[in-house]
């Protein structure tokens, strides 16, 4: 009986926490649907009194909301298949294989991994703006081909799990070390590869120091960096709270999707980076 | 184990290849770079002019609006990382004690951390408005505050409030999953003799529980630390974009601004360089514990 009550006071408690830390999204569920009037009514309420579907409709067809859409698309394609290709590729030999300089190198991508990205903006942008990329998707999608640290240690990670011995029957069998990686590593890696995968879009999702720094033209924008504008330069001096809220709903449904149906590939991945050192 | 004398080989290399390229042009030479660029006055468009130090004098006169972003930013690292540490373990702790609807209460508590800061800062912009805002109005209707504060336009508050909300972003639940998968580690046989020698729940968890799980305890310090240097931006750039007058503008923030608002690329690099040195400081405090805690199995 002790137990049970305890049990149930430790479930409150949790109940109390989960309030708190979905309170942020309910109040965009709930002003989402709201009028402009009724988010500025006292007092103010989590749920609206008439629902405003029709807000939706109106954010989708202000200003280029749906070109930000299709440049997150963009961003988030090219940068899961240039990191999957490029970290899986890299992190093989460190796994697999003994070479000069192999800790190193891997120390080196550990250690790079802390740079903040703010301390090489400046001369990346200068770069880049040298080649004429500045204003264009390029920056924000040619760099994920050369390799990120993070998702190099992850596959890494995951590689060493498989045994070397299927490695030495596939070399006996005639394969060289390249068809190793393609016929026997990456099919046995697929779960990595989710996850990277999962992690990558998620990230790319959400991302905005970079898009904001090297993109200009509001066609080129996705939507973190239109988002904090779009409103603004469509309705001058009023704030749209019930678009924003709206425009903030179909932000935040993508990734809660990608965390209901890819929940173990996301946590596991996320737990997994959290580790590493 | 065998030793044997091997040719060069090649192959290691060639998969290496896409890294190497990399880390020389998005990593290493920009490091570099950000030195040679911090003893310069640049606009992008004019002459670069070779200035010396000067830069660093100048960031570091007395009253200067750096020395305003450096103390934004240690005292949002400090209590950021304080809050994230204590919300993640709690919210660890609860997901690792007897209740109903785990699974549940998981997926409520990680949430906002995969959503975009930009979403979420909305939502933090409408709730805590002054007049219109749901959280003033609470505590004036349940708490009987009769002037709750103005969360993001009065100077002190505002930065309250991005401390806050470093709650709802992915380092928090980050840690949260880090502290769960450390507590399910504690051995059972630890708390059963505890539970013979009369310790109740609380004092099983501060006497046995957290030095159980200090290393992790002390190594997510540290990557909080990294992290809030790393993340700080998205997540106060959406809420207050630094303001109300520089309150929150830590120094991700004043690089920005310096860089890509003002295009002062000489006085926004050896900004860069100072945060950089920071970072440094931080991952070295950081290696040395690894070595203490962390193993790589090779």
């Amino acid at each position: 009986m002790k137990r049970m009550i305890l049990k149930v006071l430790g479930t409150l408690f949790a109940a109390l926490i989960a309030v708190i830390m979905f309170l942020p999204v309910l109040i965009i569920i709930g002003s989402s649907v709201k009028s402009l009037p009724d988010i500025s009514s006292y007092p103010p309420k989590i749920f609206p009194e008439n629902f405003h579907f029709d807000n939706f409709v109106t954010v989708l067809n202000t200003g280029n909301i749906l070109l930000y859409f299709r440049n997150t698309l963009i961003l988030i394609v090219g940068n899961v298949v240039g990191t999957l290709f490029s970290s899986a590729l890299v992190a093989y030999p460190l796994a697999r294989m003994n070479f000069r300089g192999k800790n190193f190198i891997f120390a080196l991508i550990l250690a790079t991994m802390m740079v903040p990205a703010t301390t090489t903006i400046i001369p990346q942008f200068v770069m880049f703006s040298k080649i004429g990329w500045v204003d264009t998707l390029l920056p924000l999608v040619v760099p994920a081909f050369f390799a990120y640290p993070y998702n190099v240690f992850l596959f890494r990670q995951f590689f060493m799990t498989i045994p070397m011995g299927l490695d030495e029957a596939a070399r006996i069998d005639g394969c060289n070390r390249f068809q190793i990686f393609t016929h026997i590593l990456v099919p046995l890696s697929k779960p990595i590869f989710i996850t990277i995968g999962v992690m990558c879009m998620v990230s790319w999702w959400n991302e905005l120091f970079s898009p904001l720094i090297y993109i200009n033209s509001d066609e080129l924008k996705p939507l973190t960096v239109g988002a904090l504008s779009v409103f603004k330069a469509h309705f001058q001096f009023v704030t749209m709270w019930n678009l924003q809220m709206a425009l903030a709903l179909i932000m935040i449904i993508p990734p809660i999707l990608l965390y209901l149906f890819a929940q173990e590939y996301l946590v596991e991945g996320i737990k997994t980076a959290g580790i590493k050192g | 184990m065998k030793k044997r004398k091997k040719k060069f080989d090649i192959v290691p290399y060639l998969f290496l290849s896409p890294w190497i390229i990399g880390f020389i042009a998005f990593s290493g030479v920009p490091i570099l770079a950000s030195f040679a660029l911090s003893l310069t006055s640049w606009n992008m468009s004019g002459k670069m002019k070779f200035v010396g130090l000067s830069n660093f004098k100048s960031i570091f006169q007395s009253g200067s609006t750096f020395w305003g972003s450096l103390r934004v930013t240690l005292i949002f690292t400090v209590f950021s990382v304080l809050l994230t540490i204590f919300w993640s373990l709690l919210m660890a702790t609860v997901l690792n004690s007897r209740i109903y609807f785990k699974k549940m209460f998981q997926f409520f508590f990680f949430l906002c951390a995969v959503l975009p800061t930009v979403a979420l800062g909305f939502a933090f912009q409408l709730m805590l408005n002054s007049e219109i805002g749901i959280i003033n109005y609470w505590l004036k209707a349940f708490l009987g505050i009769s002037s709750p504060p103005n969360w993001l336009t009065e100077r002190s508050w505002s930065l309250v409030t991005v401390i806050i909300f470093t709650v709802f972003t992915y380092g928090t639940g980050q840690m949260m999953l880090v502290f769960s998968s450390a507590l399910k580690e504690v051995p059972r046989d630890l708390y059963e003799s505890a539970s013979l020698d009369g310790a109740n729940g609380f004092q099983r968890y501060i006497h046995i529980t957290l030095p159980a799980i200090s290393p992790i305890l002390l190594f997510n310090m540290v990557v909080a630390g990294i992290n809030s240097l790393n993340g700080a931006f998205s997540s106060i750039y959406p809420v207050t974009g630094g303001g109300p007058d520089g309150a929150t503008r830590v120094l991700s923030l004043q690089i920005y601004e310096s860089a890509f608002k003002k295009y002062k690329m000489g006085i926004a690099s050896s900004q860069a360089i100072v945060l950089f040195v920071i970072a440094l400081i931080i991952s070295l405090v950081q290696f040395v514990m690894s070595k203490k805690w962390v193993h790589y199995e090779n």
